[in-house]
């Protein structure tokens, strides 16, 4: 498993070189704070976006809790809903530590085909991810929707920077992207 | 390979949680020193030919009879090799700076190291004298700050005691 600064290391070392260029990593230090609200966010939430994302998934394809669907009976619900809540686990790891290497190892490396021998729909798993990505930048940029969300409207604290994180949203979104890229 | 944030994910991950608060604050610590210990990798990478040339002046200096025949810096080719791995040496140091880990240096430097020096017939002495002098050369504020000096300290500290 790789974070952003052993991942320069690792490079480095392929040339036996010391590191030349520390700008990005500076940066990475000095924006430190703003990764770990990022990654509190997801975690505070975590279960509500699964939950959701599941719910969401369902709700646009019914048959998956009728007989014969994916999400029925109940056991096969909660293997749903397990599975949800893995994929956001090492998004998190992954964005906490800057590099794909703990989700790409861990959790992605054999999902595809994992799936294809329990006879997981491919369509239904990339709706659950793609609902996630977008839960993810909403709780990151700490922006949520007063008119959709009504009564459930939860924020985690006023923002701090102007471009509310524009930057960990992007990298979010881009662990999420890969989740789809590999199950599809 | 090691480092702080890895081992927190590491972890959370053996125990199937999220990343809680506590694993925030222990990330949060290590970006806290960060600073310090880039500003100690950038200025030992900018200089690294220097001061592995001192360092390595220093431990010939300190052991003239390898330059004897027979011994380990005999030959010139011995000879680019005694600097070669005094530099590797401090190249790690630096990536470990950079890391906030030791993961480079035991990865790369101190694993199988005793069984290579011994299969040699090496003498970690001189090795153990060339970092020595790397170590009590540095000058804050003259070469760095003190608290990059301190982290870079720790770090030779930590390779001389692998050494000996």
């Amino acid at each position: 498993m790789l974070d952003a600064f052993s991942r320069a290391v690792v490079s480095a070392d392929a040339s036996t070189a010391p590191i030349g260029d520390l700008s990005a990593l500076k940066a990475f230090v000095a924006s430190g704070n703003r990764r770990l609200d990022a990654v509190n966010a997801i975690a505070s939430n975590a279960s509500c976006m699964v939950s959701d994302a599941i719910a969401g998934m369902i709700c646009e394809n019914q048959g998956l809790i009728q007989a014969g669907g994916n999400c029925y009976p109940n056991r096969r619900m909660a293997a749903c809903l397990r599975d949800g809540e893995i994929v956001l686990r090492y998004v998190s790891y992954a964005l906490l530590a800057g590099d794909a290497s703990v989700l790409d190892d861990r959790c992605l490396n054999g999902l595809k085909e994992t799936y294809a021998a329990l006879g997981v729909p491919a369509t239904s798993t990339v709706r659950a991810v793609q609902i996630m990505k977008a839960q993810a930048a909403a709780h990151i940029q700490d922006d949520p929707s007063e008119a959709r969300a009504g009564a459930r409207l939860r924020k985690m604290g006023s923002p701090v920077v102007n471009d509310r994180c524009a930057s960990l949203v992007a990298e979010a979104s881009s662990y999420f992207d890969r989740v789809i890229s590999a199950l599809g | 390979m090691k480092s702080v944030v890895t081992t927190v994910i590491a972890a959370a991950d053996a125990a199937g949680r999220f990343p809680s608060t506590s694993d925030l604050e222990s990330v949060q610590g290590s970006l806290q020193r960060a600073a310090a210990r880039m500003e100690a990798a950038e200025k030992l990478s900018g200089n690294l030919d220097n001061v592995a040339k001192e360092a390595y002046d220093a431990c010939i200096a300190k052991y003239p009879y390898l330059n004897n025949a027979g011994e380990a810096n005999s030959s010139e080719t011995f000879k680019t090799k005694c600097m070669r791995d005094v530099k590797h040496y401090l190249r790690l140091i630096s990536y470990s700076l950079v890391v906030g880990g030791t993961g480079p240096l035991d990865e790369w430097g101190i694993a199988g190291q005793r069984e290579v020096y011994r299969a040699l017939n090496l003498p970690t002495g001189p090795y153990v004298a060339a970092l020595s002098f790397a170590r009590n050369r540095g000058c804050a504020p003259r070469d760095m700050s003190a608290q990059a000096l301190t982290e870079y300290n720790a770090l030779v500290d930590y390779v001389i005691n692998s050494l000996s």
